[in-house]
């Protein structure tokens, strides 16, 4: 796997999964984005530390919740840059409330973060990649399809991101652009810590068969591979990464 | 308007809550601001006053205070500028 010459714009890259999504695509060549939002100093780490493999690396602030923001982005990469050959999905945000608490405003919030802007991303990408092809792929979690407690906004919203990652994946075929997703069950990072404290975090590491938690690197490795020339004939799917958690449950439920 | 005022106006309108109820002393808590709603604070003050708050900063607001002075220091360094 080689990513030499080709550009990747990583959201949410200064922190957790995205940050380790670009160091790995860094490390195969990649010239990396770096997006982030809230936290400029780990981004501008992030950045440091993709330089030093050898790669370029931008860092830009942007809400990509924001349409006018998602625009800057792409603004950015087309006047710099000319072309994309990577797309990764990865900024998410959400509100952990239960059903009844759930408003309008966090409905909104979550929902334009963590699906909208995949819509927005992948039209401007998809423009950015014309007669180069290209690689887009999505983070999800287990949380789409299975319920986990206070995650309904964030689990619906990762629903509707893999639903359009499938329907992206076919109308940006005839252009060469290979679209999936990647579904991780919890993953060792902050936003884990800060969703379900203690509790969940023991109890993951418990009902992971492979007997040790999911690590942002685990998800990195599979989103390389998904934008290899290896994965040509995936299209649309959602690769889980849990370590047989959601295929184990039950086997494990009764020792 | 003073940075103040509009930051309060900002908040009131976010979170829905009378504007003369909050003070510089009113923590994010009294105003019944819950994170999101300190997020989306924290965004339109940065668009009223093309400022970047970093969340490590907002993190060391205590109360509304906190906040004004921090945006109007900020904004003060800009116009020197
Ligand atoms: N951690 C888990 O257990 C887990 C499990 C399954 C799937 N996932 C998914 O994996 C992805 C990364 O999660 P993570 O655990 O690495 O999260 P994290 O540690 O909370 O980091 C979130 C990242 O997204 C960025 N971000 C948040 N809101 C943004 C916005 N509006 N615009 C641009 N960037 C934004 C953050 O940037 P700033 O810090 O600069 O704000 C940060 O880099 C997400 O899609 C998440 O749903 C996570």
């Amino acid at each position: 796997m080689s990513f030499e010459g080709k550009l990747a714009l990583v959201t949410g890259s200064g922190r957790g999964i995205g940050r380790a999504i670009a160091l790995k695509l860094a490390s195969q060549g990649a010239d990396i984005i770096v997006n982030f939002f809230r936290h400029r100093e780990s981004a501008e780490q992030t950045a440091k530390d993709i330089q030093a493999l050898g790669v370029k690396a931008e860092v830009i602030r942007a809400n990509v919740g924001d349409p006018a923001k998602v625009d800057e982005i792409f603004d950015m990469i087309g006047n710099k840059f000319g072309h994309l050959d990577i797309l990764i999905s990865n900024a998410a945000s959400g509100v952990g409330r239960p059903v009844a608490d759930i408003d309008v405003k966090a409905w909104e919030w979550t929902m334009d973060i963590n699906a909208r802007a995949l819509l927005l991303c992948a039209q401007r990408a998809a423009k950015l990649m014309e007669g180069r092809g290209g690689k887009i792929v999505s983070i999800s979690s287990l949380g789409s399809r299975f319920v986990l407690p206070n995650y309904t906004v964030v689990g619906v919203s990762k629903a509707a991101l893999e639903a359009l990652t499938r329907y992206l994946a076919i109308e940006l075929a005839p252009l060469n652009i290979c679209v999936n997703a990647v579904a991780a069950s919890a993953v060792e990072t902050e936003a884990l810590k800060f969703y379900f404290k203690e509790g969940l975090v023991k109890d993951s590491r418990y009902v992971t068969p492979v007997g040790r938690m999911v690590i942002p690197e685990d998800v990195a490795n599979v989103v390389a591979f998904l934008c290899s020339e290896e994965a040509f004939m995936i299209r649309g799917q959602t690769i889980i990464v849990d370590g047989g958690t959601s295929v184990g449950l039950f086997a494990l439920a009764g020792k | 308007m003073t940075v103040e005022e509009q930051i309060r106006d900002i908040i009131a309108r976010i979170t829905r809550v009378d504007k003369s109820i909050i003070t510089r002393q009113s923590t994010f808590k009294e105003i019944k601001a819950d994170s999101l709603d300190v997020v989306q604070a924290l965004v339109a003050v940065e668009e009223t006053f093309g400022i970047e708050i970093p969340d490590e900063e907002a993190q060391k607001f205590q109360n509304f205070g906190d906040f004004v002075s921090y945006v109007e220091n900020r904004v003060a360094q800009k116009e020197k500028v």
